[in-house]
């Protein structure tokens, strides 16, 4: 989007407000009878997207619903990870929100990349690792094992492989 | 004398009735008895109300950040809200019970309560208990604050909130809570004595028109069944929307 701040109606004289230092009161420009809150625009130096279907230029198709599409719009750089990976992917695809090359900066072929999330018509979300990852995430220790379970030194096809049960599923498309 | 109701199904009778034909009515996710109030209006009184159900796999309208801005533009006309602490200031929290750097609850309250409760032309909160855990002096933390100067925009009617006792008002320009009306089997005195700040006046308080027949039989047929039918918290009505 690339502003620089946003005005919100609301958060006046709430906690939400007074604990974060990136919102302040501020008088409408065009009213000054009005004063609102104002949100300094939020930048990420980087945006990790997954989506159902990417080209090698960087057009993708991102999951239906949720603002992937904006907070890509606000990040200096995006990675979009995707299912399959096609010749083209056009505005005019269904399924999904589309976003232009022009916002991408990198495209990596991940089948099964948003687990242990799901992908609507794809697969499921594995509620069991989600609870494993919520009860490790009870200690620094509990969490500790839990990356060296499955992060610390591991590739994506050896994580695959522990969540998948060995197992491919569907959905495996595009060459790369 | 009607057949006795639960909580649930008593707040979400009392609470159909302020929906209005050709209002926007709306609540966010994990609403059912907010659901059930406005299906029961629509099934009833207010046929003509547009109702946006978030948790609803077939009324939700598919809005996302949408209905953030029809309130911030003036277009929400009533907005249900919960919370589990209210104070004497109007201040509500749906945040977190305890010290919001290592609290003892945290509460799903950060994403629109904020925004909602400052926008949306009437808000009714609901509560399914009524004592000094809900109602206290100060709350542990502010999601939204009861009253703001006059130069923050909040075209608004007084605040209700439902619990199984009373309604209980708070006007934002005086700062001042008071007793709607009571619930048949309780007076001001045991509200008050429930509450953690001043009501105001005890005196000369209406009783609440109670749960009819009619609104009994039709949340336990026809809004049941709707709910069941749209994907509406189907496991809440078919368990909750029955006799005892």
């Amino acid at each position: 989007m690339g502003v620089p701040y946003i005005p919100v109606r609301g958060l006046a004289g709430t906690d939400v407000f007074r604990r974060r230092d990136d919102m302040i009161m501020a008088t409408n420009p065009f009213d000054s009878d009005e004063q609102h809150v104002v949100a300094l625009a939020q930048n990420p130096d980087v945006a990790i997207l997954h989506g159902l279907r990417a080209d090698r230029d960087g057009n993708a198709l991102l999951r239906k619903h949720g603002e992937d599409v904006m907070i890509a719009q606000a990040s200096r750089r995006v990675i979009v990870t995707a299912e399959e990976i096609v010749d083209r992917v056009t505005a005019d695809d269904e399924g999904g929100q589309f976003i232009s090359a022009i916002n991408v900066t990198a495209v990596v072929h991940a089948p099964n990349g948003a687990h242990p999330t799901a992908v609507p018509g794809l697969y499921d979300r594995d509620d069991a690792h989600i609870r494993e990852y919520i009860e490790a995430s009870q200690s620094d220790e509990a969490f500790r094992a839990y990356l060296e379970k499955y992060v610390i030194g591991k590739t994506e096809d050896e994580y695959q492989a522990m969540v998948r049960g060995g197992a491919l599923v569907a959905g495996d498309g595009g060459g790369d | 004398m009607t057949e006795p109701v639960n909580t649930e199904e008593l707040l979400a009778i009392l609470m159909s009735r302020e929906v209005r034909d050709w209002e926007t009515s709306a609540c966010g996710a994990v609403s059912m008895i907010p659901a059930a109030a406005m299906l029961l209006a629509e099934a009833t009184h207010a046929p003509q109300a547009e109702i946006i159900i978030l948790g609803s796999e077939q009324l939700s309208r598919d809005l996302g950040k949408d209905i953030h801005f029809l309130s911030q533009r003036g277009g929400l006309d009533l907005f249900f809200h919960s919370a589990v602490q209210f104070d004497a200031e109007g201040n509500f929290n749906l945040h977190v019970i305890g010290d919001a750097n290592a609290p003892d609850m945290r509460l799903p309250g950060g994403y629109g309560s904020g925004l909602m409760s400052y926008t949306a032309g009437r808000i009714l909160f609901f509560r399914t208990e009524h004592t000094k855990r809900t109602f206290v002096e100060k709350v542990d933390f502010i999601s939204g604050a009861g009253k703001t100067p006059a130069s923050i925009r909040r075209p608004q009617e007084p605040f209700l909130i439902f619990t199984p006792m009373a309604v209980l008002e708070f006007n934002r320009g005086t700062g001042a809570y008071s007793i709607r009306s009571v619930h048949e089997g309780f007076t001001a005195e045991q509200v008050q004595d429930n509450t953690g700040f001043s009501l105001g006046s005890l005196e000369n308080i209406p009783t609440t028109p109670p749960p009819t027949e009619e609104e009994v039989r039709v949340l336990r047929t026809e809004v049941r069944d709707r709910m069941v039918e749209t994907g509406t918290y189907p496991e809440w009505a078919q368990t909750v929307l029955q006799p005892a």
